[in-house]
């Protein structure tokens, strides 16, 4: 009972759920419009990560309805005719005392998107965002069942150590 | 069925027994710790656009170029402008976390401005023919230094003071193939350390100190004397002493010494520093222009120094600490108060300084809070002008320093920056170059209205090189020191060179690793009989202070290193003798 209370129940309770504002399909995009990761996450002039496009980005594509889907009408409706940014929920988003560098992992150290982040470039809808109702962060950071690797400064060492690399704990907690 | 207590105790420990293979425990300890990280209060980095803007710094007299990368409104990363032609893309350690600063904890948020205001009334009413009104400033030759000294024009016995004579004076590093340092840190915060960096393979060093202090273990010659005989080592220079003489009082030897004056004679243009005995080679030290001023600001008091006021006649003094190049001794500043009474404001944002002593503390804005011009710094040959924008909003409450000392004098003042860079605009002489592009242009192809806005955006004003420069000399003011019997002070006292104000992390490294003396510690030789890190009391002839022991092989025995923190300020100088007692 206790096993069950605390394999089952317990992460029910600890993590709320948030659905995204609009059930994006990475490979909807990705296989249609030959969208690669870089065109919507891009790197802004400086070199630092822009992260989740804005409704710019979106609307530039998306003026009009593409297509008759619900979530197309609902996407059109809601956000692009009354200029309304999604606010999206980012997964992956570090604690605050972090500072992570998508530039040097991304652009120096030439690391795939999916090293950290797994599959989603090929997902057709977006996972439910999960809230850690103590703490407040996202439940992707941890290594959740399903994803190949978490995001805990754990997985962040034992990369480095993997490729060789040491650094000082300035480095990331800036 | 019937429960018996046994069943109960045993179903109550099978379960915490099984919970323990859950994640449950394990997870609500983690989740415990993280929520402790986001307690309110605890601050946060904004989110927000990601852009560059540009100021300059001013921690201390060099002015440093400066890039901030900020998050929304909030700098979170300050770094060099790459193409300065001074400070040439370098940042010092202060520099580079100078953005913590107004998170300072000990930092003064609140005064007694109401209070001050009248007090300051008060006095000057009461101020005796004999008696005078001053400002003491800190860093002169800022526009906020020109509106005291009008103010003080105002006032029937006001008096201007600064801590050091001519502030026109520049060094050409360039043109040095020498460079002998009198225990100057030429290295370590003296001039622009982007500059020294740069003009550093075309000079030889020689740097005379009796500790091996950082700019001493990076020179090319370290000459190790014993404290306070510095002077004698450049009196034999100068041909006023014997060698024999220096050697027997510095500890070097005689042909050390010869040797020495060979080399300076060979090996010029030499400059000198930290010494008036001795002159720099031709054209090195010379005389810049001044940084223009609207005509009417010249009606003015002149600058002062302390030592030229008469003892006991100051009635009302107003120190602004707020932006600080100097240090003198409260000792210095207390004796020419009057006896009765004495009103002493002091602007700043710390109780470390010159608050300990004041009736009125008013808090200031810190960089880079407020606008505040940077003065030229002493190896720029060239006037500039550079504004040190603001890249935050300073708390509410603080007091401009300037405008309460143009109040109290009645004085009305406008935008007396916008005034001042009007006024160089229309001399049309020299070149703005602007920190975004790294890029100058002359100033007459620029409009008024441009040139405010690129000084207030990051840029600077570069006037144009004199033809003919006029030769200068560089000052030392010796510190007045009491002499003292060694058998009662054993050690001679030698100080380090930081004044400038550190960020809190910065000052939270260099306590934990010793990197840097931090304030309120000394360091002495292992032999000393102290432990390291104990607590003890620094006495010499002017008083006690309570301080932190650090050992350290490097310093020789009889010798005590103080940091130049001000409570060890006001009771050492280079030179006077001191003891180190267990508390």
């Amino acid at each position: 009972m206790a096993l069950g209370a605390g394999w089952l129940a317990f992460p029910r309770v600890l993590y709320r759920s948030r659905p995204q504002p609009v059930n994006f399909s990475h490979k909807i995009h990705a296989d249609k419009a030959g969208a690669k990761c870089e065109d919507c996450h891009s790197f802004r002039d400086d070199g630092s990560f822009a992260g989740m496009p804005t409704l710019d980005k979106c609307s530039s594509c998306h003026a009009a309805p593409m297509g008759t889907t619900a979530t197309e009408k609902s996407f059109i409706d809601d956000y692009v005719t009354p200029n309304r940014e999604p606010q999206w929920a980012a997964y992956a988003r570090q604690p605050e005392n972090v500072s992570f560098s998508h530039a040097a992992h991304v652009k120096r150290a030439r690391m795939a998107c999916k090293t950290c982040h797994g599959n989603t470039g090929a997902s057709d809808s977006l996972r439910p965002y999960q809230i850690d109702r103590i703490s407040g962060y996202s439940r992707d950071i941890w290594k959740i069942p399903g994803r190949p690797h978490g995001m805990k400064m754990a997985d962040c060492v034992s990369c480095h150590r993997q490729k060789g690399l040491e650094h000082s704990c300035l480095d990331c907690h800036k | 069925m019937k429960t018996n207590r046994r069943e109960i105790l045993m179903f109550a420990g099978g379960s915490a027994v099984g919970v323990l293979f859950t994640p449950a425990p394990w997870r609500l300890i983690t989740d415990t710790a993280l929520w402790s990280e986001n307690w309110p209060g605890i601050p946060a980095p904004a989110r927000g656009e990601i852009r560059a803007r540009f100021t300059n710094c001013s921690l201390c007299p060099a002015g440093c170029a400066v890039r901030a990368r900020c998050v929304g409104d909030q700098p979170v990363q300050l770094s060099g402008v790459t193409g300065h032609p001074l400070s040439h893309g370098a940042l010092c350690p202060f520099g580079i976390v100078g953005h913590h600063l107004p998170h300072l904890p000990a930092r003064v948020k609140e005064g007694p401005l109401k209070e001050a205001a009248a007090a300051l009334a008060d006095g000057i009413a009461k101020c005796g023919p004999a008696e005078s009104v001053a400002v003491l400033d800190l860093r002169p030759s800022r526009t906020a230094s020109w509106t005291y000294r009008r103010a003080m024009a105002a006032l029937k016995n006001g008096r201007y003071v600064t801590p050091s004579g001519d502030t026109s004076v520049a060094v050409d590093l360039s043109k040095a193939r020498t460079v002998l340092s009198f225990g100057v840190p030429v290295l370590d915060g003296w001039g622009t350390p982007g500059n020294v960096n740069a003009a550093r393979t075309g000079f030889h060093l020689i740097q005379v100190d009796p500790v091996e202090s950082r700019t001493a273990s990076m020179a090319d010659r370290w000459l190790r004397v014993r404290p306070g005989s510095e002077d004698a080592l450049a009196q034999a220079l100068a041909g006023r002493i014997t060698h024999a003489a220096a050697a027997d009082t510095t500890g070097l030897t005689v042909p050390e010494i010869a040797a020495l004056a060979k080399e300076l004679e060979q090996n010029g243009p030499v400059l000198v520093l930290g010494s008036s005995r001795l002159a720099s080679g031709s054209g090195i030290v010379i005389a810049r222009r001044e940084t223009p001023v609207p005509e009417e600001w010249k009606k003015a008091a002149p600058a002062e120094n302390l030592a030229s006021l008469p003892d006991r006649s100051v009635r009302v003094l107003m120190i602004d600490e707020s932006a600080s190049a100097e240090y003198l001794s409260w000792n210095a500043i207390e004796k020419k108060l009057v006896g009765d009474n004495p009103v002493v404001v002091v602007f700043a944002c710390s109780r470390e300084g010159y608050a300990r002593h004041a009736n009125y503390v008013l808090p200031v804005g810190v960089y880079p809070e407020v606008a505040d011009d940077i003065p030229p710094a002493i190896d720029s040959v060239a006037a500039m002008f550079r504004i040190s924008a603001p890249l935050v909003s300073p708390p509410a409450g603080m007091v401009k320093p300037e405008e309460f000392v143009a109040a109290a004098a009645a004085l009305g003042i406008g935008d007396t920056l916008r005034e001042r860079a009007d006024t160089i605009h229309k001399t049309g002489r020299g070149k703005l170059f602007t920190y975004a592009d790294a890029k100058s242009q002359a100033l007459k192809d620029v409009s008024a209205d441009n040139f405010w806005k690129a000084l207030n955006a990051g840029g600077c004003w570069i006037d144009e090189l004199d033809s003919k420069p006029s030769p200068a000399r560089l000052t030392t003011v010796a510190p007045e020191v009491r002499p003292a019997e060694e058998s009662e002070l054993p050690l001679a006292v030698v100080l380090t060179h930081e004044l400038t104000p550190g960020s809190p992390l910065l000052s939270k490294l260099y306590r934990e690793s010793n990197l840097r003396l931090a304030p309120g510690r000394v360091a002495l030789n292992p032999s000393c009989g102290l432990d390291d890190g104990a607590p003890a009391v620094l006495e010499t002839l002017l008083g006690k202070c309570r301080v932190g022991v650090t050992l350290d092989a490097a310093i020789p025995p009889g010798v005590v290193q103080a940091s130049a923190s001000p409570a060890l300020l006001d009771l050492c100088a280079a030179g006077v003798r001191a003891k180190v007692v267990r508390v």
